[in-house]
C-alpha cells in the first residue's frame, strides 16, 4: 500500500482553527492527512507536544498561529517561534529532517492558504517518506 | 483514575457529514474505544430532540463525560456545553470532534474522511477521560473609572459615567481639556461653533463633583485587571498618584500629519502654504490672510494629504472632505470675492446631512479640480518673490487636461494619524495596534469599543480617524459598557485559565515576564509565583514555559493534549 503521511496539526483558536473553519464552510477540498488539535494559543504548544507526535508515530507536525503582529494575546505567536528555533535544534540532533516540522502563520480570513499549507506539508512528507522513530518502533515492536 | 462512562454521540448534520462520512462506522469504531459507554448517530445533535437525547442519555447510563462528534466548537461547543449540564454533569465534561469543517466539508473520499473522523472522535475520547470539572468565578468591580485623554470622546466618557453618579479620574497630558476639538473653528456640516460644543462639557467636567480632572498628567503604569485595575498617575507636580479603578477608557485620539513629508507642496519652505489646523486658528482669530498680511483672492484648499497614499497613510482620514467644504463656506463668508477650488481623489460625503452639505457648497462656493491618487499636484512660487503668489499645476482628471492655477493661499487637508506614542500606550494598557497604528476593538462590527483586555475600552479616533459624532457615540457606548458591569457589581471570570501547582513551583519567575497580562505575580515571602485567574486570558504561554511543570493551564493540560495526540495517531 502507497505511504499515507499522518500529520498532527497544532492550531491557534483565534486566527488559524477558525481559518480552518472558513476553509470548510468554503467547501475548499485538501488531503485528509493533518489531524488537527485546537490550543488556545501557539504560545501553548511545547516542544514536547511535537516530540510526543513523532514518537507517536506521526510523520510530520504543523503549527499554525496569527501572523505577527496579529496575535490575539498580544505577542505569543513571537515565543512560538523561538520555541519553534529550540525544537528544529533538538530535532537535528536526533536526526530527524527539519521539513517535518512546520511553522506557518494563518489568518482567520485565509481558509484558502490553510488547505494550500496542508498540502504542500502533506506532499512534501510523503516525498520524505515514513518517519523514522516510526520505522525504528516499528522494528522494535517486531523484534519484541 | 476512575472509569469514566462516556457517551459518543455522532452527528450527521442532515447529509452534511452524512454524505462524506459513514456516521455508523464512526459510530461502531467508538464502542470498541475504552470507557465508552453509548454511542449513537442522530441527524441533528444541536437540534431539541438531539440535545434531549444527550441529556437522556447521561441520566439513563449514568454518563460521566460526553463526546459529540459534530461541527466545530466555536459553533456549537456553547449549546453542548448547556446540554451536558442538562444532563446533571460538569458543562466542561465535554469534548466535540470538528468532523465537518474539518472534515466531511474538505475532503471527497469517504473512505479517508470516514477513518479521519474515528481518528478525531477518539482523540476526544482520549482526551475528554482527562477532562475535569471547572466552575465559573466571579470578583468584585471596583466602580471607579480612569478616562485617560481630554478631548471630546474623554470629556463625553467622563460626563457620562459621573452622571450616573460613578467617581471618573480624567488624565490629560495638556494643560487645558478639549483636545483636538479646541483648535478647530467651525464644525462640518451644519457650521455649529466647536468652541460651543466644547464650553459647556468643559465647565461641567471641571465642576463636576465625581470627576477629577488631572490636567499636565500622564498614566505611567496599569496593574491589575478587569475590575480591579491599579494605575499610576504622574501629575504636573511629578508626583506619583496611585489609583483603584475597574475600567479604564483610552480617549488619546489622533496626532495631524505633517506636511513637510509632501515635498512637492512646499510646506515650511512656501510661506503661505498652510495646515488646515493653522487655517482653523486664523479663522479663530476672525482674520484669514496670507503671510504678508495680504487677503487672499484665490484660495486652494488640497486633499488627501498623507491620507490614501501609497508613500503615507493608506487609510481615509474621513473628516477632511468635509472640512474643506466647510473652509469654502468659511472663506468665502469672510472674503465673499475669494476664489476657492478644492482640489481632491474623490468626494466622500457619507455621513448625515454631508450630500445636501456637499450640494450646497458645489452650487455657489467652490470649485472642484480632480486629481489622480498618487499623482499630486505640484505647487510652486509663480515668481521669484516668496510672496508674490504661488501657481499650482496639476493633471485634472475630468477634463484630463494638465492645468495650472493661481494661488494666494493654500490650505492643505492634513489627514490623521496615531499619536507618536500609541505604542507606548497600547502597551501600558495592554491593547494591540492595527498595521497603521491605530487601537484594534474587540470586534469590528459587533463589539467596537472594547479590546482584548477585558475592562479596557477605547473610543474616539485613537481607533480609526473619525468625526465628532462618532467619537461621542464610542465615548458613550463605552460608559455604556462599564455602567452594565458596575450595576452587575461581580464579574464573572472565565473557568479556563492557568494555575501554579504551589508545591511544584521553585520560584525561578521565569513565567512573570512572559505573561502578556501581568497576570502572575511572585510571592517575595514564599518564593513562588502565582496566577491571578481573574487575568489570565488562558493563552497557555506560562505553562508552556513552566521548567518544573508546574503551571497547569486548565482545560488545555498536558495530559489532555497527550491523551489528544495518541488518539489522533
Amino acid at each position: 500500500m502507497a505511504f499515507e503521511p499522518r500529520i498532527v496539526g497544532f492550531l491557534c483558536n483565534w486566527c488559524s482553527y477558525t481559518g480552518a473553519d472558513l476553509a470548510g464552510t468554503s467547501r475548499i477540498k485538501y488531503a485528509p492527512n493533518v489531524r488537527v488539535i485546537r490550543v488556545m494559543c501557539t504560545a501553548r504548544i511545547e516542544p514536547t507536544f511535537v516530540l510526543k507526535a513523532l514518537s507517536e508515530g506521526a510523520d510530520g507536525a504543523l503549527i499554525c498561529g496569527c501572523h505577527p503582529g496579529d496575535c490575539h494575546y498580544v505577542e505569543g505567536n513571537y515565543k512560538t517561534m523561538r520555541r519553534f528555533a529550540a525544537l528544529k535544534r533538538v530535532l537535528r540532533t536526533y536526526g530527524i529532517e527539519e521539513e517535518r516540522v512546520r511553522l506557518e502563520w494563518v489568518s482567520a480570513s485565509e481558509g484558502a492558504r490553510f488547505a494550500e499549507i496542508v498540502n504542500d506539508m502533506t506532499e512534501r512528507t510523503r516525498k520524505l517518506g515514513p518517519s523514522r522513530v516510526k520505522v525504528q518502533r516499528a522494528a522494535d515492536t517486531a523484534a519484541r | 483514575m476512575a472509569e469514566e462512562r462516556i457517551g459518543v454521540f455522532v452527528c450527521n448534520c442532515g447529509t452534511n457529514i452524512a454524505k462524506m462520512v459513514d456516521g455508523a462506522a464512526v459510530v461502531k469504531a467508538a464502542t470498541e474505544m475504552p470507557g465508552v459507554e453509548v454511542a449513537c448517530a442522530y441527524k441533528y445533535m444541536c437540534s431539541n430532540p438531539g440535545q434531549e437525547l444527550i441529556t437522556r442519555d447521561i441520566r439513563d447510563h449514568g454518563l460521566s463525560r460526553v463526546v459529540v462528534a459534530a461541527c466545530s466548537p466555536r459553533m456549537h461547543e456553547g449549546t453542548f456545553r448547556k446540554a451536558v449540564e442538562r444532563g446533571g454533569i460538569n458543562p466542561y465534561f465535554l469534548e466535540m470532534a470538528n468532523i465537518r469543517e474539518q472534515c466531511s466539508w474538505v475532503h471527497d473520499d469517504p473512505a479517508a474522511a470516514t477513518e479521519k473522523a474515528t481518528a478525531l472522535t477518539r482523540a476526544s475520547v482520549q482526551r475528554v477521560t482527562h477532562h475535569q470539572p471547572l466552575e465559573k468565578r466571579s470578583v468584585p468591580m471596583c466602580p471607579a473609572t480612569l478616562v485617560i485623554g481630554g478631548g471630546i470622546a474623554g470629556l463625553t466618557a467622563a460626563l457620562e459615567l459621573a452622571d450616573a453618579d460613578q467617581q471618573v479620574y480624567l488624565v490629560e497630558r495638556q494643560a487645558q481639556l478639549g483636545g483636538n476639538v479646541a483648535r478647530l473653528d467651525l464644525t462640518a456640516p451644519y457650521l455649529d461653533s466647536a468652541r460651543d460644543l466644547l464650553r459647556d462639557r468643559v465647565t461641567r467636567v471641571t465642576r463636576h463633583p465625581g470627576i477629577q480632572v488631572l490636567l499636565e498628567s500622564q498614566v505611567v503604569g496599569l496593574q491589575g485587571f478587569v475590575g480591579n485595575f491599579r494605575p499610576t498617575v504622574k501629575i504636573g507636580t511629578g508626583e506619583l498618584l496611585h489609583l483603584e479603578v475597574g475600567s479604564v477608557v483610552v480617549c488619546t485620539g489622533y496626532q495631524e500629519f505633517d506636511a513637510t513629508r509632501v515635498r512637492q507642496y512646499g510646506y515650511g519652505r512656501l510661506p503661505d502654504v498652510i495646515t488646515s489646523f493653522e487655517l482653523e486658528a486664523m479663522l479663530r482669530r476672525g482674520k484669514v490672510e496670507t503671510r504678508a498680511g495680504k487677503t487672499p483672492r484665490h484660495v486652494a484648499v488640497v486633499h488627501c494629504v498623507g491620507s490614501r497614499s501609497r508613500e503615507f497613510h493608506p487609510y481615509c482620514s474621513r473628516v477632511c472632505c468635509m472640512t474643506g467644504l466647510k473652509y469654502a463656506n468659511e472663506i468665502k463668508s469672510a472674503i465673499p470675492e475669494a476664489y476657492v477650488s478644492n482640489l481632491y481623489v474623490d468626494m466622500s460625503a457619507f455621513g448625515k446631512g454631508c450630500e445636501d452639505f456637499y450640494k450646497r457648497t458645489a452650487e455657489a462656493r467652490t470649485i472642484f479640480l480632480m486629481y489622480e491618487k498618487n499623482q499630486a499636484p505640484e505647487i510652486r512660487l509663480a515668481g521669484t518673490d516668496p510672496e508674490g503668489g504661488m501657481l499650482i499645476a496639476m493633471k485634472e482628471r475630468l477634463s484630463g487636461e494638465e492645468i495650472e492655477i493661481p494661488s494666494d493661499l493654500v490650505v492643505l487637508m492634513v489627514g490623521m494619524e496615531p499619536r507618536r506614542d500609541s505604542d507606548e500606550v497600547a502597551r501600558l494598557v495592554n491593547i494591540s495596534r492595527d498595521k497603521d497604528g491605530w487601537f484594534i476593538e474587540s470586534h469590528p462590527k459587533l463589539d467596537p469599543v472594547a479590546t482584548t483586555t477585558d475592562g479596557v475600552f477605547i473610543a474616539g479616533a485613537c481607533q480609526a480617524p473619525k468625526d465628532i459624532p462618532d467619537s461621542v457615540a464610542q465615548a458613550r457606548a463605552a460608559a455604556a459598557r462599564i455602567l452594565a458591569k458596575i450595576h452587575q457589581g461581580m464579574i464573572a471570570v472565565d473557568a479556563v485559565y492557568a494555575e501554579v501547582l504551589e508545591a511544584h513551583c521553585s520560584g525561578c519567575r521565569v513565567c512573570n515576564e512572559l505573561c502578556p497580562y501581568t497576570a502572575i505575580e511572585y510571592d517575595e515571602v514564599a518564593r513562588r509565583s502565582h496566577i491571578i485567574s481573574a487575568a489570565c486570558k488562558a493563552c497557555g504561554c506560562c505553562a508552556a514555559a513552566c521548567p518544573s511543570g508546574a503551571i497547569q493551564a486548565r482545560h488545555f493540560t498536558d495530559q489532555q493534549i497527550f491523551a489528544q495526540i495518541e488518539g489522533v495517531l
